[in-house]
């Protein structure tokens, strides 16, 4: 019966993925249709598009590090991976299993080349925090003309920026904000503030015309004054200076990105003044963090299926994949990709569960439901900037966002985090470690994985900062922690 | 000073130790970045010419045949003192005395002369399938470093009377060379594939062969194991140095258990290094070579890892010069065997009594 109704994708998302299979089942087809056709489209943007060209664009991007591919964004255009994370009312393609959709299109596009990969996802890492603030002033204007853009072919893109040269982890927690040492500080003056330092490693800072930036009003107490802000490209005082030569990952820029008496309209703040760490924000460290996990997992995929094209070809009239050793690292690596996967799934679920909810409340959807030209009228977007309007949206998305979710959350995200990019680390060490000194297009595909795959230990707090967050858990509640005594009292004096 | 062996060494190899890591730090940390974006270029040769001055492009040679005559220990102290600043350089080095060892086996003066006047180097290629059959060679050599034009290469070929050894010269008829745009790392020097078409050897080693093979193995296994321990070095030196610098959390991160833990081992590992390539320079078997390099690219593997996750974001970028530790040392890892095939022989040797 699924034979019949499914493509080739959607058989092979079921045999991976049986939760999707079961979710079929249970009557979510509509959902699940839409989850399949991102993948569909993320394997034909990877066959056609990013895998004929991934090596030549890492290479030219070691020569030329500030070198961008504008192709990639005009490719992701064609197949509207600018907007999944954009409501369908804004002319988006946000499925009813948004997160898990962006979660399993990371994983694919990932397996292909994750430098291009991260240049479409970290976009959608920008577009996210004004979504989840419910920043709805802004819905109608940034995000309806990165769908316009889109559908023209013309990417307007976006950026978050969160890491400070001298705070990196600490910014990832509002345990460690609390004590970090920032550098840029924003000031309030009238009608707005005004941003005055550095970000640094901005996934697509270079070419993002939208940011969400996080910044303290105060640098001696970052988390009661964490704010995000809305900042545009040609803002002035606004710039863009550097841009590193990474390790991997190459295809999408880590930029500097430098404010020099950059005033930012009060319009501008994303939620609340001083609700940077807020539930609406701090969903984005667990909405990406997921990702990162699938990002790792589709990194380790891709180094698997280049190992086992390695290992079934003929060297010296052997095939490697004939001795019993290959074969039962191939399937240690297999399993270490199906691990990675439900790790990632259950962060994506929950996050669909959690967030499902929330963006499909009655005062969203009546808003939505407006007509354009009266959303777009200037008192709709006063109220909505206002602070009755914000006070409203927020208390719709606390009731939904509820703190033991969003630690669950937290806690989901941040094991897959660490469990895959480990988990990708050692499959693409191992995979280069049984093909040794080989001559073959398979070695360079694994080498750049094995590149590639060390970002994902490092970038959305690192593999450390994540293991602490885990143990948030209560693992009391979780696992029987009571110690049986078998033995009568004075036996184990 | 934190890092310095615990084990002390005699004053001949402290002395030989303390003048190779002067040339690192004189000749390689300057220019490594540079090295590492050019093959072929000035500087490189410059520091060959320095290294040959101070007698590091014939170390294993005899002295009666123009070599410097020391033993194996003595390279892999130069070669891990090198290492410290520059892998691929140090890997250079190594490639080019291995190459020479065996010359020394069949007394050719001539050659070994020839080959040390620096430039090209020699190298050697350990993969791949090469014959010998009526003094031609066919098949491939992949993985192989220090090729230039003119560059002499020391190939293992199967022949009629099992494993021979057969030089070549590259750009003479019969030698292709395919140039790799894009290896991981050890980039100071091209690295080629080598397709032999009916190549004609500079030279055979006939009888000589097998104890030069094996000296020549043993030389590579002994050698990568010593530029590995000075990667650990060298992580350990930048990690340590940035713990010390970089806050987070409300302290500085050396005062988190988790980077004092990563720190630990990273020393635990240097040690260890030290000890077993020590150890192995003693004993003239093979085994021995392979279990030190072994243990010795595996610590490496460990310590240049957590040196870039020490370093965060910053480790990752280019410029901050973690990234080429983490990229030279999966190098010395997947050379010159794989790691199980390398195994699989070690046990067949042990069985053999060999």
């Amino acid at each position: 019966m699924i034979g019949q109704e499914l493509s080739e994708t959607g058989k092979r998302l079921f045999r991976d993925f049986p939760i999707l299979r079961m979710l079929w089942e249970s009557g979510r087809k509509r959902g699940i249709r839409e989850t399949i056709d991102i993948v569909e489209k993320a394997e034909e943007f990877n066959r056609t598009f990013a895998v004929p060209r991934a090596l030549e664009l890492d290479m030219r991007m070691e020569r030329e590090p500030e070198y961008f591919d504008w192709e990639i964004m005009r490719e992701a255009c064609k197949y509207r991976f600018l907007s999944i994370f954009i409501p369908k009312q804004l002319g988006g393609i946000a499925g009813e299993f948004m997160v898990t959709n962006t979660s399993l299109l990371m994983d694919e596009l990932c397996s292909g080349c994750s430098g291009i990969a991260l240049a479409v996802g970290a976009h959608s890492l920008g577009v996210a925090p004004v979504i989840t603030s419910g920043a709805m002033a802004h819905w109608d204007t940034v995000l309806k003309e990165i769908v316009e853009g889109e559908l023209k072919r013309q990417p307007v893109t976006m950026a978050y920026a969160i890491t400070e040269p001298s705070a990196g982890t600490d910014v990832e927690e509002p345990e460690y904000l609390e004590r970090a040492k920032l550098s840029l500080e924003a000031k309030k003056v009238k009608g707005g503030y005004v941003l005055n330092g550095r970000k640094c490693f901005i996934s697509d800072g270079s070419e993002a015309k939208y940011f969400t930036v996080c910044a303290a009003l105060d640098r001696n107490r970052p988390l009661q004054t964490w704010t995000t802000f809305l900042v545009e490209r040609d803002m002035e005082g606004f710039s863009t200076p550097r841009v590193e030569l990474k390790m991997g990952q190459r295809a999408s820029h880590a930029a500097e990105l430098l404010f020099e008496d950059v005033f930012v309209p009060d319009s501008h703040v994303l939620g609340y003044e001083g609700d940077g760490m807020g539930n609406g924000i701090l969903m984005i460290m667990a909405a990406s963090r997921g990702p990162v996990g699938s990002i790792a997992t589709g990194i380790a995929r891709g180094a698997l299926q280049h190992f086992l094209a390695w290992a079934r070809t003929k060297r010296n009239g052997k095939r490697p994949i004939d001795e019993d050793r290959i074969r039962m690292n191939l399937a240690d690596m297999w399993g270490m990709v199906q691990e990675n996967r439900g790790l990632y799934m259950n962060n994506a679920m929950l996050g669909d569960a959690i967030f499902g909810k929330a963006l499909d409340n009655p005062i969203m959807n009546l808003t939505l439901g407006l007509p354009s030209s009266l959303r777009t009228m200037s008192l709709m977007r006063n109220f909505l900037n206002s602070y009755y309007g914000k006070a409203m949206i927020n208390a719709v998305l606390r009731y939904y966002l509820r703190d033991e979710d969003m630690t669950q959350l937290l806690e989901t995200a941040s094991l897959a985090k660490f469990s895959c990019a480990d988990n990708a680390m050692e499959l693409c060490s191992r995979a280069l470690n049984l093909m040794g000194p080989e001559d073959s297009e398979e070695r360079r595909w694994v080498e750049k994985c094995y590149r590639d795959a060390k970002l994902t230990q490092i970038y959305e707090g690192t593999n450390q900062l994540n293991r602490l967050v885990v143990n948030n858990i209560r693992f009391e509640e979780t696992l029987r922690v009571e110690v049986p005594r078998p033995f009568k009292k004075g036996v184990m004096a | 000073m934190i890092g310095e062996p615990w084990a002390k060494e005699s004053k001949q190899y402290a002395v030989l130790r303390s003048n190779a890591l002067n040339f690192a730090s004189a000749e390689l940390a300057p220019v490594a970045d540079d090295l590492e974006n050019t093959v072929d270029s000035p500087l490189l040769w410059k520091a060959v010419e320095r290294a040959g001055e101070m007698g590091m492009l014939a170390a294993l040679v005899p002295e009666q045949l123009g070599g410097e005559g020391v033993d194996l220990y003595s390279l892999c102290v130069a070669l891990e003192e090198s290492a410290v600043e520059c892998a691929g350089f140090a890997a250079a080095l190594l490639f080019h005395n291995a190459a020479l060892l065996s010359m020394g086996y069949v007394e050719r003066k001539d050659l070994v002369e020839e080959f040390t006047k620096g430039r090209p180097l020699c190298t050697v290629a350990t993969a791949g399938e090469v014959s010998l059959g009526e003094g031609r060679l066919q098949g491939r050599a992949p993985f192989v470093f220090n090729v230039l034009e003119g560059t002499v290469a020391l190939l293992f070929a199967s022949s009629g009377d099992g494993r021979t050894a057969a030089y070549v010269r590259t750009g003479t008829e019969g030698v292709e060379t395919h140039i790799d745009p894009y290896p991981l790392g050890w980039r100071v020097s091209n690295f080629a594939t080598l397709e032999m078409k009916g190549a004609e050897p500079v030279y055979v080693l006939d009888k000589s062969g097998k104890e030069a093979l094996e000296a020549t193995e043993r030389t590579l296994y002994l050698g990568l194991a010593a530029i590995a321990n000075g990667i650990v070095r060298k992580s350990f030196q930048k990690a340590y140095d940035y713990a010390r610098q970089r806050y987070q959390a409300g302290k500085i991160i050396i005062e988190h258990q988790a980077m004092r833990l990563m720190l630990a081992r990273m020393l635990c590992a240097m040690e260890e290094g030290r000890a077993i390539i020590r150890r192995a320079c003693g004993i003239e078997e093979l085994g021995p070579a392979v279990i030190a390099w072994r243990g010795a690219v595996a610590n490496s593997y460990g310590a240049h890892r957590d040196a870039v996750q020490i370093h965060g974001g910053y480790g990752y970028m280019r410029d901050y010069g973690m990234e080429r530790l983490m990229r030279d040392a999966k190098y010395c890892q997947m050379f010159p065997r794989p790691e199980e095939e390398q195994l699989l022989r070690l046990l067949d040797m042990a069985e053999r009594g060999a």
